[in-house]
């Protein structure tokens, strides 16, 4: 098996055996639970928008978030342990090993992603008096747009997290904490924006995630096992 | 081929030195302790070693090459054990050995036996299957010992390998490392400041201070090549020792005085053993017995500390 599954394999066992996995199912049901029924306050043919605009927003969101828990879990600790530098001491190069755990954190946080697509819909049915699917639009943004920001998330903070010093990590993590909240506080505005997703927009932040995949890719480049070594507490 | 092979070898950090003029060699089977105080640069050195740093001048040669990130095949031949055990505190001591087994690219009809053999070997088969947060810190260890040799490693590096542990598990390391040396005939490079562990199971050091090799010898030859001659004189009148040392010490005849009821240890300073019972003997202090003692590892090592701190 190539040597970037059987890191991505073990980081996927190691964030479901954690309570992490049960933290990241906990905001799923959250978020469905506090957001899906407000689509009971909406009429008519607006109901479908407001629903395809929950799903748009609230997914993609629970996929960066999911992104940030696992990630420290897998990048930050097993730095701040010092684990890092047994791997890098392996025949696997510094990519493989972060292709590795991008991939290993990717996963799940998706999975937690569709689980919250999945109750959004369950939820929103409930509350609505009409049939409520994902549009055609929608699905491809769940398909493909989601994993490729989630993926490109773990990997830059992945990347951030092997870069930078525990210090700056630290001060990194509440950044970016603070950034998700905000930008969680903002729903309301952006699902009730009167729009409607449309093909264009999810075309659009299809290129914005495959981009983003390639600048991290590309970012990689200046990582170095000398400045991991160095930065370890 | 020299296992290891260190040329003229220099590391800076922000521009300050950290090594300077390094130049060793390891040859294979051999077990080469790399001795120093705390920050003195070893860990520099086994990281440069392991490609997880470049030397700034220099170069650093594992069985002939540069361990860059290129070279996986290198790093598939080496085994390495640093202050942190590289272990998963989550996953039990099987599935550890098993992760690692994979990443090294062990044959899966290998694996199992190769795990359980190496369970085996660090006393810990009957725990093979607790999670390793569990495990005490001699218990880690030993089960980092075990990880560092799942790809059978034709050098293995250990850094400080007994730190933190009882002496008793201080003595199994000890054992297990020399086993590996003398049955599997594989290359071992300790990096450590116990002194009683290099005597113990090294045949050649260096002893690094300040970032410089100040020796580099078989541990007999570091004895010698260090020794001015030692003295142990056994007076016949335990009231005579003080006096003794004082007499030695205030003409400058001895170093490092020691000691013991009738027995006084000392380093000459020069002198020769037959001036210096002279001089005892003219001042009236009777000697039962004077032999030629050989100076510990611990003594070399300390003097060779001092005169590092004189020469700054």
């Amino acid at each position: 098996m190539n040597k970037i599954f059987i890191v991505a394999e073990k980081e996927m066992n190691g964030i479901i055996r954690t309570r992490n996995m049960l933290v990241g199912i906990f905001f799923a049901l959250w978020f469905s639970v506090m957001t899906a029924p407000v689509i009971k306050t909406v009429e008519g043919s607006l109901v479908f928008d407001q629903f395809n605009n929950l799903l748009f927003y609230f997914v993609l969101m629970l996929g960066i978030f999911m992104a940030y828990l696992f990630s420290g879990n897998v990048f930050f600790n097993e730095k701040r342990e010092g684990i890092i530098e047994t791997l890098l001491c392996t025949p696997l190069s510094l990519r493989q090993i972060w292709a590795g755990k991008v991939l290993g954190v990717t996963i799940p946080a998706y999975l937690i992603a569709l689980l919250a697509a999945a109750l959004i819909t369950l939820i929103a049915n409930i509350f609505s008096a009409s049939i409520l699917l994902p549009s055609p639009a929608i699905l491809l943004h769940i398909v493909l747009v989601v994993p490729g920001f989630t993926a490109a998330a773990v990997g830059l903070l992945g990347f951030g997290h092997l870069l930078l010093g525990m210090r700056e990590n630290q001060i990194l993590n509440i950044s970016i904490f603070v950034v998700i909240f905000f930008a969680l506080s903002l729903a309301n505005n952006v699902i009730g924006g009167g729009y409607a997703v449309s093909w264009a927009m999810v075309g659009g932040m299809l290129i914005v995630a495959v981009l983003l995949l390639a600048l991290i890719s590309y970012l990689t480049r200046y990582l170095s096992k000398e400045r991991i070594a160095t930065t370890i507490a | 081929m020299n296992a290891i092979e260190i040329h003229d070898m220099a590391k800076s950090f922000n521009g300050s030195p950290v090594l300077d003029e390094i130049n060793f060699k390891v040859r294979k089977g051999e077990i080469f302790g790399y001795l120093g105080p705390n920050g003195s640069g070893k860990t520099t050195t086994m990281r440069i070693m392991l490609g997880l740093l470049k030397p700034t001048s220099g170069k650093a040669l594992i069985f002939g090459e540069e361990p860059d990130d290129s070279n996986s095949d290198l790093r598939s031949r080496i085994g390495v054990l640093l202050e942190n055990n590289g272990l998963y505190e989550r996953l039990s001591a099987y599935q550890n050995l098993l992760y690692y087994a994979r990443l090294y690219g062990v044959p899966e009809s290998d694996r199992v036996e190769k795990i359980e053999r190496l369970l085996e070997f660090a006393g810990l088969s009957g725990r093979r299957n607790k999670k390793v947060g569990r495990f005490s810190t001699g218990m880690k260890r030993k089960l980092g010992l075990a990880r560092a040799m799942i790809n059978d490693p034709e050098i293995l590096f250990l850094d400080e390998p007994t730190s933190g542990l009882d002496p008793e598990s201080r003595m199994i390391v000890r054992d297990l490392i020399l086993r590996l040396s003398e049955d599997e005939g594989m290359t071992v490079f300790l990096n450590t400041h116990d002194l009683a562990e290099v005597e113990k199971v090294c045949s050649n050091a260096a002893i690094l201070e300040s970032g410089r090799i100040r020796a580099c010898d078989t541990i007999v030859g570091l004895r010698r090549s260090h020794d001015k001659p030692v003295l142990e004189i056994t007076l016949v009148d335990t009231g005579c020792a003080e006096r003794t040392l004082n007499l030695l010490t205030s003409q400058d005849h001895a170093y490092d005085c020691e000691r013991d009821d009738r027995m006084v240890t000392v380093a000459l300073n020069g002198e020769s053993p037959s001036t210096v019972l002279g001089m005892l003997v003219t001042n009236g202090i009777a000697v039962e017995e004077v032999k030629n003692a050989t100076k510990s590892l611990e003594a070399v090592y300390l003097d060779i500390m001092k005169r590092g701190r004189e020469h700054e």
